[in-house]
């Protein structure tokens, strides 16, 4: 039996159709209820579906052995895990943002406070990549609010289209990492459970690559 | 205040007696395992100084569990069973020839940890070879820590050996600096393949070199892993690695184990720390190592004695966790008799004279200290799962003898 932790809500979506057309019988997770447990005992697989913060969790201490979320939660919840396939969907950027004024100019501003959903990824990349101090305000959404009324003077937070940035106001001044959805194993299901996992990774793998060819062919045709 | 007194702080617990017995038991036949390969038992303080983790950066500070003496001076818990015998084989064991064998069975304690099994508290039981490096001995301890795991009836079992010098060789082959070797490790060790494919076009890795770096967190198995890598690599350093593995197998084939063993090139954390081989052990039901171990040659001489060291630790607390979830019952030794008697002259007497006698054929014996009666010391049985009881009078005195035979 592998158990799969899922991010609920999209990603959970795009992630079953993957795990389909990679050949897995996924009937059991597209179930519509509200179980958070969906078993499939004959296709020998355990859906679990979870808050995305809390993959990362399940997938580190072994209570799933293979988890798929996106970049930014490995980023901020920064767990042992084994981080194994790219799935390329969920596709966005992490980066600092603020006032359009601010572009190019953020370096100038001493004493900064920082306004984010994701505090890890904010002190790493200030204190470990920049290499200065700032003040971190943790926010738990519509983080966009924090400049415009002065709570800080910049926010780090994840830009897919950037539209509700440019409403109000706000422009990307630094990316910081690019994000997608990943598959994560849990280090010992890894070993332990390698016959079943090698394949289903594998399987994966060779989908995501037709998929990339297919779009290929597309925009090319 | 006050109102936590009912309970224990976070990441440690209480364990009850049925668990505690397992786990006495299994400290137990640990320690005979360890010490009948010579490997003497120390004990060392629950409380070092701070600078006993700070001096060889073994540990980040933000694990330790801190504290200060009278003069300010900071402390810390143990952290680890390695650091503390590595001190003790430099400073009060110095005189001692090597090879030293040391082990101990103690509790650890690491401040950021907790929850799913791995607490702030828990015990580790692991040995010591200091002063030998040669394959041989690196397969000694690896033989001695799967031995470990079979010995307390960890039946699933699966070794995953590597080695940091195979990993610092290619950094050299591929002229890769420090700072570039870390972030490359970091990658590794969450087998990252998405990140070292990057990496690899950064640090302009050739076709080949880009094809070995993305074997490295793939490739499984044993003889064969070492082959396929042999066959692409140059560096002397990493050859040497690679050999030094090939070694290993060969020995721990003689000890009968091999089939337990796979290589991992892929293992390459804390890299300031290991020196050669290394190894984890896994089970199935818990999501981290139960075993962890390896070469770590620098490590006695941050106390001024140049010692090589090899060593492993299992985590019990772990053990116990995989082997409760894996489905094995642990057999509990309860009390096995009571004994009442009356308040008649000279029964008291007999009572803890059979007692002794029947403690001494092995069995568990209470003995009633509340003065209850026949019927009581039945009642008091039943609740407590006691199967048989004795209760001895005066009138029956010839018979103790005859019940005592029965049991």
């Amino acid at each position: 039996m592998i158990t799969i932790a899922l991010s609920k809500g999209r990603l959970a979506e795009q992630a079953i159709d993957l795990l389909e057309a990679a050949g897995y019988d996924c009937t059991a997770a597209k179930e519509k209820s509200r179980r958070l447990i969906l078993e499939d005992e004959e296709a020998g697989l355990r859906f679990i579906m979870a808050k995305p913060a809390d993959v990362p969790t399940y997938v580190e201490y072994g209570a799933a052995d293979i988890g798929v979320v996106g970049k930014d939660t490995l980023l901020e919840e920064g767990r042992q895990l084994y981080e194994v396939i790219d799935l390329g969907f969920g596709a966005c950027q992490m980066c600092v943002c603020g006032p359009e004024s601010l572009k190019g100019k953020l370096d100038s501003i001493p004493n900064k406070r920082v306004a984010s959903k994701y505090p890890h990824i904010t002190r790493s990349y200030f204190e470990g990549t920049k290499r200065e101090s700032v003040e971190i305000i943790k926010l738990n959404g519509s983080v966009e609010l924090a400049p415009l009324i002065g709570l800080a003077e910049v926010i780090v937070d994840i830009v897919e289209s950037g539209r509700t940035l440019k409403e109000n106001g706000l422009d990307v001044l630094e990316v910081i990492a690019d994000i997608s959805a990943r598959v994560v194993v849990n280090r010992v299901s890894m070993k332990m459970k390698a016959q079943n996992i090698l394949p289903m990774l594998e399987a994966i793998r060779l989908e995501i690559a037709r998929r990339q060819r297919n779009d290929k062919e597309i925009s090319e045709s | 205040m006050g109102n936590y007194r009912f309970h224990t702080p976070d990441g440690v617990s209480d364990l009850l007696p049925e668990d505690c017995q397992a786990k006495r038991g299994m400290e137990q036949k640990l320690r005979s395992l360890f010490i009948s390969g010579g490997y003497r038992e120390i004990e060392t303080p629950g409380i070092e100084f701070f600078d006993v983790y700070s001096g060889g950066r073994f540990v980040s500070p933000e694990n330790l569990f801190k504290l200060t003496d009278q003069e300010g001076r900071i402390l810390s818990l143990r952290y680890d069973g390695t650091v503390s015998a590595a001190r003790l084989a430099a400073t009060l064991l110095k005189d001692e020839q090597p090879p030293l064998r040391l082990s101990y069975i103690e509790n650890m304690y690491r401040f950021r940890e907790s929850g799913g099994g791995r607490q702030k508290e828990f015990t580790q039981a692991g040995v010591e070879l200091l002063g030998v490096s040669s394959p041989q001995a690196d397969a000694e301890v690896i033989a001695l820590a799967i031995s470990s795991a079979l010995e307390i009836g960890i039946e699933d079992l699966q070794i995953s050996v590597g080695q940091s010098e195979f990993f610092k060789g290619l950094m050299e082959e591929w002229k890769i600096a420090t700072d570039g070797a870390n972030e490359i490790s970091r990658f590794l060790d969450q087998k990252d393949t998405v990140a070292l494919e990057r990496a690899a076009a950064r640090f302009q890795l050739d076709e080949e070199a880009r094809q070995t770096l993305l074997m490295i967190p793939a490739l499984f198995g044993t003889y064969d892993a070492i082959d396929q890598f042999e066959a692409r690599v140059k560096n002397p350093r990493a050859l040497a690695a690679l050999m030094n593995i090939r070694d290993i197998l060969d020995v721990l084939d003689d000890y009968g184990y091999i089939k337990y063993v796979s290589v991992d090139f892929g293992m390459v954390r804390s890299l300031d720390y290991y020196t050669g081989m290394i190894f984890k052990g896994f089970t199935y039901e818990v999501g981290f190592p139960i075993i962890s171990g390896g070469r770590y040659d620098k490590v006695v001489s941050v106390f001024g004695r140049d010692l090589d060291a090899v060593g492993f630790s299992l985590g019990i607390n772990l053990c116990i966790t995989a082997m409760q979830r894996q489905g094995k019952e642990f057999v509990f030794a309860g009390t096995d008799v009571l004994i009442g008697f009356s308040d008649e002259p000279g029964m008291r007497a007999a009572a803890l004279t059979m007692a002794k006698d029947l403690r001494a054929e092995g069995l568990i014996v209470q003995v009633d200290c509340q003065q209850k009666n026949e019927e009581e010391i039945s009642k008091i049985a039943v609740s407590q799962g006691i199967e048989q009881t004795i209760y001895l009078q005066a009138d029956d005195c010839d018979s103790f003898e005859g019940e005592k035979e029965d049991i």
